[in-house]
């Protein structure tokens, strides 16, 4: 653990020296606990916000995350220098439609709408720098309840306009954008011929069933980090059933988090 | 040999149960590690003491819609439903992967019906690759069979008298905690022919959301493990190794050295770690370097000489 950034409440930041880890694909995580903490008994699934190889060849990644529980409770309590468990990079990230059609690896063409919601901001960080470092334009859409919500908006507002693109924000309450829903913006720009061939999402269940829904009606293509709750992260336990459109079922933490938008049953 | 391949190495922690031969008593547990196989870049198999597999059945199942886990305090409940890949695929797909590693490959198997646990036991019997069988009659995720097999001495000494008439491979029979005497069907499955009890499988519990008001898993009622039944299993494994005349395999709650001690001062043979594993999925082989070294430094000569010593009078 190198350090804990206290963001306005209840957010934080980690940043977590790791000796021996790939670095993570966009959309990608990792399991994390405490340090030395028995409970809760689980670890957590964070997704992988940001990473940098340090000059020692070990990999600094940093964990974006909210307050909402015991577990996530335990990790805005650690301390810079304790040692914590963490397992990854895990999972399957963004990929198929990502790299096919807007592509952060630079084989496709066309632009990219991001949506977060909340903290599902910390899902689509690799993958805006990732689209950045291509020089593919995307626009970052940011719904949160309340200003604070938002809680890297200028991070997004900085990697989009690199590209082109640009940073549209809403809140429920007004206090920062537009008042209203993320979706209202997105549906708008998709009316209005923004470009985009293709959709990323993460947020909560509400949200990315609604932007499912929308990039179908426009015939656009997309994918979705989904969360369940998770037991182990690393496909042992088979706890975190996503069930898709064939009536079967998919592991979030083997087949995902990261799903094309029209493959979920939402 | 090396100063650290010695150490590794002794003092030896080979152990019998019942017609089983293992490398060391440390198994991994049903539904907790998959079919090993997939997990070869995550722990070190060879050095696990058996692995036994996912429960498998005739066919695939899909297992049960989400939610399928909830945390609990000290542990988790599942109701995971039994999801699995069937076993003519774990034959066929799996097994070849498995067979020459160093731990004993046990296969779970549940079924529906008695005639399903006969067609499974007859299916894998002719593979070397499988060192013994471990028969589900205790899963409580399942609406119908499973579970009525492990509550009742009749039902499940027949059971185990159908299989053994299928397969001369060992039998270890799972026992339920969800019945008052454990020990009652530990003696049935003795007199239907198993070779070898394993107990605990989860303890039936329950948790509710209470933003919700609903229950928090898609099935009501899930199975309960981690370290909160710990104090539970251990009693049930020291009444069974007392009263039945048969090797137990220990499991429930196991996660620290101190841990599988308990279970085999209780009088288990082995143990089988499962939950642990999804906190870290090098528990098992951290076990088997940790009991070695408090064998050594406890100036323990075997595992043999721990397994029932609580039993014993002083």
């Amino acid at each position: 653990m190198l350090d804990v950034q206290a963001l306005p409440l209840p957010y934080f930041l980690l940043r977590v020296r790791v000796a021996a880890m790939e670095p993570a694909e966009p959309g990608q995580f990792v399991m994390v606990a405490g340090a030395n903490r028995p409970e809760p008994y689980l670890r957590r699934a964070f997704s992988v916000y940001d990473q940098e190889a340090a000059a020692d060849g070990s990999l600094v990644i940093s964990l974006l995350g909210k307050v909402i529980g015991r577990g996530t409770e335990a990790l805005a309590a650690c301390l810079p220098g304790e040692r914590i468990p963490v397992l990854g990079p895990l999972g399957r990230g963004f990929h198929s439609v990502a790299s096919r059609i807007s592509g952060y690896d630079g084989s496709g063409s066309g632009r990219a709408a991001l949506v977060a919601g909340g903290i599902g901001s910390a899902g689509l960080g690799l993958l805006a720098q990732a689209l950045a470092r291509a020089g593919r334009s995307f626009d970052f859409f940011y719904g949160g309840r309340s200003a604070e919500d938002l809680v890297e908006a200028e991070t997004f507002r900085r990697l989009s306009e690199r590209t082109g693109g640009r940073l549209v924000k809403t809140t429920e309450d007004g206090s920062a954008g537009e008042r209203g829903l993320i979706t209202v913006p997105l549906k708008a720009g998709l009316r209005a011929g923004a470009g985009y061939t293709t959709v990323c999402t993460c947020g909560p269940h509400g949200l990315m069933a609604a932007v499912a829904g929308i990039a179908a009606a426009s015939g656009v293509v997309g994918e979705a980090a989904t969360e369940t709750p998770m037991g182990c992260g690393y496909g042992a336990c088979l706890g975190c059933a996503v069930t898709l459109k064939n009536g079967g079922y998919a592991l979030c933490c083997r087949q995902g988090p990261v799903f094309r938008l029209d493959e979920v049953a939402w | 040999m090396s100063g650290d391949a010695a150490r590794r190495s002794s003092p030896d922690l080979s152990t019998r149960v019942g017609p089983l031969r293992l490398q060391n008593p440390i198994l991994t547990a049903s539904g907790t590690f998959g079919y090993g196989l997939e997990f070869a870049d995550r722990a070190d198999l060879h050095r696990l003491g058996g692995l036994v597999t996912k429960g498998l059945s005739l066919e695939p199942l899909a297992g049960n819609p989400p939610v399928r886990i909830a945390e609990t305090r000290g542990g988790m409940l599942n109701s995971i439903g039994l999801q699995n890949i069937g076993v003519d695929r774990f034959l066929s797909d799996v097994l070849p992967g498995l067979k020459d590693l160093p731990p004993k490959v046990i296969v779970n198997l549940f079924g529906y019906a008695q005639d399903e646990y006969v067609r499974l036991a007859e299916r894998v019997d002719p593979y070397e690759g499988v060192a013994a069988v471990e028969l589900n009659v205790s899963c409580p995720n399942v609406s119908k069979g499973g579970i009525e097999f492990g509550h009742d001495p009749e039902i499940l000494a027949g059971l185990v008298r159908r299989v053994r008439s299928a397969t001369g491979k060992p039998i270890v029979v799972k026992l339920s905690p969800n019945v008052t005497s454990p020990q009652d069907l530990g003696r049935a499955a003795k007199d239907g022919g198993a070779d070898i009890l394993s107990a605990v499988n989860t303890f039936v519990g329950m948790a509710i959301d209470t933003a919700t008001m609903r229950p928090v898993l898609s099935t009501v009622r899930g199975g309960l493990s981690g370290p909160a039944i710990k104090p539970l299993a251990l009693r049930i494994v020291f009444d069974v190794a007392r009263e039945v005349d048969l090797p137990v395999i220990g499991i429930g709650g196991i996660e620290t050295v101190d841990d599988v001690l308990e279970f085999l001062l209780a009088g288990a043979s082995a143990v089988q770690v499962g939950t642990a594993l999804f906190r870290d999925p090098r528990t098992a082989e951290r076990l088997v370097d940790g009991l070695r070294e408090r064998l050594r430094t406890g100036g323990i000569p075997s595992v043999d000489s721990l397994i029932g010593a609580a039993a014993r009078p002083e």
